[in-house]
This record gives C-alpha cells, structure tokens and sequence, in this order.
C-alpha cells in the first residue's frame, strides 16, 4: 500500500489518531467518516493506493454542487483541529483479500506514526441473539485491545456497551489473531466458508480484521460498533459519529 | 415503492461475500500478470507521448477503427486468462484485444498514443493493467479515457433516447488552461465509476498526469458516435471527419441494440 501525498500539501505528524471506516451492514461506518470529514473540516492530503482495493471514482463527495473534485476509492484526511487522521473507503476490497487489506492499512498506520486507532463499523441487527437493552436509547458498543478481554476502562466511563460476543479464544479470533502475528508459533487453519457457525459471524466482519491487524502492529485501536439493518442508515451514521468525536477527544484530554 | 428486502441492493451497499474475512480468496497458483508485447523493433522505453488516448466504449471503438487510417500499431496488451480465438491477423473491431497505436508525425515532437481495449478486463485485475498502461512502460504528458456510463453506479434514471456525456478530471488537468480542457458537465456527484477505466484515471491522479475520463450514455447510439467524434476532432491528428458517419446503422437504438462481435460468447468464436 503506498501514501501517496496530494500536490502541494503536507502531512501533519501531530495527527495521531487515525480513524477509519469497516465495510459493514449499511455502509455506516463510512457514512460516519464522511461526516466526520465534513463536520471537523478535515483537508484532503493524499491517497492509499492499494492493489486489493477494487477501483471507483468519483465527483466530490463533500460540496453542495457537483464541483468537479475528483474522488479516489481510499482517501487521507487530516483534521490538525482534532488532531485526527481520517481514512475514507469508497470501494470493497477484491473477494478473499481482506486479510491482506487489513495487513497493509495496519503497516501503513504504524509506519506513519499513528498512536491510536478507532474503526468504525456496524454490526447485522437480524444476527443479535439477544434483546437490547434500549432503555438508555441506541447503543454503541466497543472492542478494545486495552485489555486482553476486549474491554477498556474509558470506554466504560463513557457508557459504550462491551461487545460481549468478542471471544480472543474463540476460534475465527484466534486465526486472525495467527495470520497477524509474526510471532504466532501456532498453525491454525484457514475456517472454509461451510465450516462458518453464528459464532464465527463478527470475526468474519471486517472491522475484526482490522482489529486484528492493528493489534498485531503494537497500535492501539478502539472499534465502536451499532447495530442496524439495511435502509435509511443516516441515522446510525449520526449516532456513530457523536460517540466516536466523544472517544477521540477524551484520548487527546489523555495525552 | 421498492422492496428493500427483495431487491438488489443499490450500488453502494454490499453483499454478504464483500464483508467476509473468510471469503475463499482466488485460487493458487496466482495468474501470470498481463504485460505489454511491443512491434520489432522495440521502441525506445518508456514511451513518453504528449497525449494517450485510451478507447472503452463502443463509440470510440468505431471512431479509432475507421476514422483513422494513418495509426501504426506499435504493441498490444496481453492478459493470459483471455484467449485469442476468433481473433484476426489484421487488428479489427471484431478482436478481442488490446492494441496500442501511434500517431506520431514526423519528428515526434507531438505523438499521440491510442489503445484500443476490446476485450473485458475484471476489476480485480484492473489496478495491474492500468498500471502497465500509464506510469511504467508509457509515460504520457495528458490523458483521455473514453468509457460508457454504467447504469448500475448511476443514481438516476438514463433514458434509452436521450444521449448525454460528462466528465472527471485530475486535479492537474483541473488547474490547465480552460481552453485545454474539455468543455462538458462534470459527472453528477453520488454516482460513480468503477473497473478499468477508474482505475486509468486514479493512476493518473496518483502519478500527478493530466487525465480526463469522459463518459456517455447511451452505450449504441449515433449521436454519441458523433458526439465523440466532434470531442476528438480538435485534438487527434489525421481523423476523418467524413467517415465518422460510417456504418452508424449499427448503432441506431431504434432498430435493436446490435453489440459488437467482441462481446459475444466465447462459445462461438
């Protein structure tokens, strides 16, 4: 995967929280990044060009009219502002080749200084196989590598859910865990996609790739996760997007 | 009102196998990589021309094959997953391939470069060709892509009879003098482009070129026949206006829409 720096522009090393969408139920993660992007006034400063990105382009995304902006399929944003590195995905990666993606977006992270990382994504309300408590209104949930149990101290305080069904021993998150980890000694096999049960359904997501990868790079990364269903998802946009400008800015009180 | 459970999805949401870590990923041994076979002698590498034109759609398919007769082919693309059966010796529309021509005058000094791609490149293999064809072993000053609006990534509807045209630009060609440029509507925002000819003009926004993809609508029409050929006019050298009507019948929607050979099966070539 190579950065590619957009014509006259500069990186901003301060920029040390990256954030980035998951290819999920209703494209909420990127619609998330999207008005991240917008609200935060985020600069375009460059592009990853990777091979297992399939290609799209496009007009601006941003602007009221059609202003001619060409868009490309992965795109760097940076918000000196907030001090955040935002990543927008415009297109899927090429089948079976995610783990790859996830490996190379991870180097890219590391190898540019990023300190902490949150992936946005969403999660199949029809694969919940429990009642959602909905007293307190819709829920974000998280993934954190702070602790071995996914869980993570600060999230708590700000009263996101734990994803409960996050098991490191359960198989699935044990291979990705393997493919990630040079130092894994352990040789697992590759789960075959009629192997796959309902357990196995969030680490076959894409943010659990993600996950994975970035934990594997010594980065920290937080995954804030809602559940929806397939329609308008603009809302569950919304929802992600104020949760998660509530974590990236309680980490920069942090550091 | 449309059924969200029933229907296709529109273009922006996914299905099930795009958000599967465990999607069965492409078999092993991984296939050879296309690569560029040029005409003896070898040019001198990298070819530089200060415009590469590169055809997609079927109007300028039929623009390139007969409204140019003075093109020398100086190579072709090779992708080794597609066969070369009911190909001709002498290139033709009908071929499935993809050929690269020059245009050059006399001392060089403004050489144009076409290519013809005549044959379905996937999108997985996409980045690989464009690749080959812009930044290595052909570095062009500016760039013109020529595809087809895909319906399918259009967020509105495309009327049979009414033809339209539009445009993206890199952000070098954007900064060019407005007399250089193409003067069309950009490409409505929402909607987009994706294979072959996106990732030409993402290679060319990554290497910092000059591009402009130009799509039209509908795919077998006269009117974009001629449309493009009146877009083509000011810039290539040696194209025959007069033969630009040539031959439209076969474009005319309203008798029936009659592809072109190269799209047929390849059971009956």
């Amino acid at each position: 995967m190579e950065f590619v720096v957009e014509e006259g522009k500069r990186v901003d090393e301060e920029c040390s929280t990256l954030i980035l969408p998951a290819l999920s139920i209703g494209n909420v993660g990127q619609l998330a990044v999207d008005l991240l992007v917008s609200s935060t006034g985020a600069d375009r400063v460059g592009y990853l060009d990777d091979p297992y990105l399939l290609p799209c382009v496009g007009n601006d995304a941003y602007g009221p009219l059609p202003c001619g902006e060409i868009s490309l399929p992965l795109e760097v944003y940076e918000s000196p502002s907030t001090a955040t590195t935002l990543a927008q995905q415009r297109s899927p990666v090429a089948k079976g080749m995610m783990i790859k993606f996830a490996e190379n977006i991870a180097d890219f992270a590391a190898s540019s200084g990023k300190k902490h990382v949150i992936v946005l994504s969403s999660l199949d309300f029809q694969r919940l196989h429990h009642n959602l408590d909905m007293s307190r209104g819709p829920q974000v949930y998280y993934l954190s590598n702070a602790e071995a149990n996914g869980r993570d101290e600060h999230c708590e305080r700000l009263g996101f859910g734990r994803l409960n069904e996050y098991d490191s021993e359960g198989r699935c998150w044990k291979y990705l865990c393997s493919v990630f980890d040079e130092n894994c000694k352990e040789e697992l096999t590759f789960p075959s996609e009629d192997e796959l049960e309902d357990i196995d359904y969030y680490p076959s997501l894409p943010f659990a790739a993600l996950f994975s990868a970035f934990k594997a790079r010594g980065l920290k990364v937080t995954c804030l996760l809602c559940y929806c269903s397939e329609g308008d998802n603009i809302p569950d946009a919304f929802l992600l997007t104020r949760r998660s400008r509530r974590r990236f800015h309680s980490f920069l009180v942090l550091v | 009102m449309e059924d969200v459970l029933t229907e296709n999805p529109p273009p922006s949401r996914f299905f099930q196998e795009d958000l599967n870590n465990f999607a069965s990923p492409p078999p092993e041994p991984p296939l050879p990589s296309p690569f560029i076979l040029f005409s003896s002698p070898k040019p001198e590498l990298p070819l530089k021309p200060s415009l590469l034109i590169i055809a997609l759609s079927s109007p300028s398919l039929h623009i390139f094959h007969s409204c140019l007769p003075s093109k020398t082919l100086i190579g072709t693309l090779i992708i080794p997953e597609l066969p070369f059966s009911g190909n001709t010796v002498e290139p033709s529309l009908q071929d499935k391939s993809c050929n690269i021509y020059s245009l050059s005058d006399n001392n060089n000094e403004n050489s144009v470069l076409l290519i013809s791609v005549q044959l379905p490149v996937s999108p997985e293999r996409s980045n690989l060709v464009s690749r080959l064809l812009i930044g290595q072993d052909i570095v062009p000053e500016r760039v013109i892509i020529l595809d087809s609006i895909q319906s399918r990534n259009f967020r509105g509807r495309l009327s049979p009879d009414e033809a339209l045209a539009a445009k993206l630009e890199t952000s070098s060609e954007k900064k060019a003098a407005a007399t250089s440029r193409m003067n069309l509507d950009y490409f409505p925002s929402g909607s987009v482009i994706d294979g072959l000819s996106a990732s030409l003009l993402s290679r060319c926004q990554l290497k910092n070129i000059r591009g402009t993809l130009v799509v039209s609508w509908p795919e077998f029409d006269p009117s974009v026949v001629r449309f493009v050929g009146g877009l083509l006019k000011s810039i290539v050298p040696g194209l025959d206006n007069k033969s630009v009507g040539k031959d439209l019948e076969m474009y005319s929607s309203r008798s029936g829409l009659k592809k072109d050979a190269w799209l047929d099966s390849d059971l009956y070539t």
